[in-house]
């Protein structure tokens, strides 16, 4: 009998629990409303506080794009309520809620200004921090100092082309016909044409790859196409001169170009493509 | 004390002057400035303007700012240079400031005299055409800005030692919200 007793108590706990929540949410009020600017539109993303004036307890809700708000599960009793949104002054208002009841509390408010400002709005009002409106001499210096690298860049990559273009046309003077060694004169015009290229063309990346990189920058568009391409002609910029070299050797020896030495001009032609194309990637819009 | 008192009514009254009739907020933008290079049309673009206008008496103070570095035109490199010789290193904001009569928010054309300030100068454009239509809750203002780069003392930028054409001009496409 005690132990049917004590099941009873054990399943009564839970039930009454259950019936004084609910008594309790029967209870607890709700307020809702419509906060507006001066001009009767909605203001979306007003915060709106009540406070319990005996517990102190506060309780916040935004207001959505239609300009409303819901706060439930609000005790009965005194409340004051504070309206804000940025850029309009602060509402407040007292209301006393009734047990279990849903209530409205509406506001319109105004348009707020910094004092001294009168109408003029300022760079602060739009919002933006001032790390984003405070230049610095620094940061621009250094923007200085990277287009200034990248400039000259520029030129000697432009200037490197024509001994570039050059060299390609020197080229069958180097070789010599049906396979036998040209005159030596050819042979040493190419090797110089090929020498200041190679001296240009490494002046000029020198500057590239020294020019400071501007923090917070991610490359995209068609300079990615160009810094792509230096992978290509880089190498083959360090490749050409040396099978040039080794051929040179050959041929002054009075034997035909052989070996790795045959691949002199291919290698030569990849790279001034890939050297071509790295302009144009940056020149002609496409 | 008449003096006190009318010194107590005109204190009183000062906040009442001070505060704003409406309130205006950029809610979209778009700002597009066009170069033009014998090898190049470039146009870049930045979606991150904020604005406000507030209007009081009649009178609508209106100002747009964007980060400079905002622009995009499709390439970081040219941005970059852009933001050099732009000088957004020191100036990183395009800030442009005008004043309408309230009633021309209802008008399809609006003449506005605009103070820009960019590149470390203030330029003012007298009497720029904007089509404004009302869409909804909303006003979309639509026009060019006739910006060069000599207005603002920019060394013109140069592509393969050309350097680009003086003419500048800034498109706007607004959304205006009145709050």
């Amino acid at each position: 009998m005690n132990s049917l007793a004590a099941k009873a108590v054990l399943c009564t706990i839970p039930l009454l629990s259950s019936i004084s929540i609910s008594l309790r949410a029967q209870a607890d009020s709700s307020l809702s409303g419509t906060i507006t600017g001066a001009s009767g539109k909605p203001l979306a993303s007003a915060r709106v506080s009540v406070k319990n004036l005996t517990t102190g307890q506060s309780t916040t809700a935004e207001t959505s794009a239609t300009g409303t708000y819901y706060l439930s599960g609000l005790a009965p009793g005194d409340y004051e309520i504070s309206v804000a949104a940025l850029g309009f002054d602060v509402k407040t208002g007292r209301m006393t809620l009734a047990a279990g009841g849903a209530q409205t509390f509406n506001a319109t408010l105004t348009a707020s200004l910094t004092p001294g400002q009168e109408t003029e709005p300022s760079l602060s009002d739009l919002g933006f921090s001032p790390s984003q409106t405070k230049g610095t001499p620094e940061y621009q210096a250094l923007l200085d100092r990277r287009s200034h690298m990248l400039q000259i860049h520029q030129r000697l990559g432009l200037i490197t082309t024509a001994p570039l273009i050059a060299t390609l046309f020197t080229s069958p003077g180097a070789k010599g016909h049906h396979g036998m060694p040209g005159p030596a004169s050819g042979r040493e015009l190419h090797a110089a044409l090929g020498a200041t290229t190679a001296g240009l063309y490494f002046s000029s990346a020198y500057f590239a790859i020294r020019a400071p990189k501007i923090p917070g920058t991610q490359a995209h568009g068609p300079i990615r196409v160009h810094k792509a391409l230096a992978w290509i002609h880089g190498p083959g910029m360090i490749l050409t001169p040396i099978l040039g070299g080794i051929a040179y050797s050959q041929l002054s020896n009075g034997e035909r170009v052989h070996g790795i030495a045959k691949y002199h001009s291919d290698v030569a032609a990849v790279t001034a493509a890939a050297y071509g194309a790295a302009i144009i990637s940056v020149s002609i819009k496409f | 004390m008449m003096k006190k008192l009318s010194l107590i009514v005109l204190l009183l009254a000062i906040p009442q002057f001070a505060r704003a009739d409406s309130q205006w907020v950029l809610a979209q933008s778009t700002l597009t400035y066009h170069v033009t290079h014998p090898l190049h049309e470039v146009d870049g673009v930045s979606k991150a303007a904020k604005g406000k206008g507030v209007c009081h008496a009649g009178q609508c103070d209106f100002l747009i700012a964007a980060p400079v570095k905002s622009f995009d035109s499709g390439d970081s490199n040219r941005d970059l240079h852009m933001l050099q010789v732009t000088r957004g290193g020191e100036f990183p904001m395009v800030v442009v400031r005008t004043q309408l009569p309230e009633q021309d928010s209802a008008s399809a054309d609006i003449k506005a005299d605009l103070t820009i300030q960019f590149a470390g100068q203030t330029v003012h454009y007298n009497q720029v055409s904007f089509h404004a239509a009302k869409q909804g809750n909303e006003v979309h203002i639509t026009g060019t800005i006739p910006a060069t780069v000599s207005d603002f003392k920019i060394d013109p930028p140069k592509l393969l030692t050309i350097p680009i054409k003086n003419e500048i001009p800034v498109k706007v496409d607004m959304a205006w919200r009145q709050q």
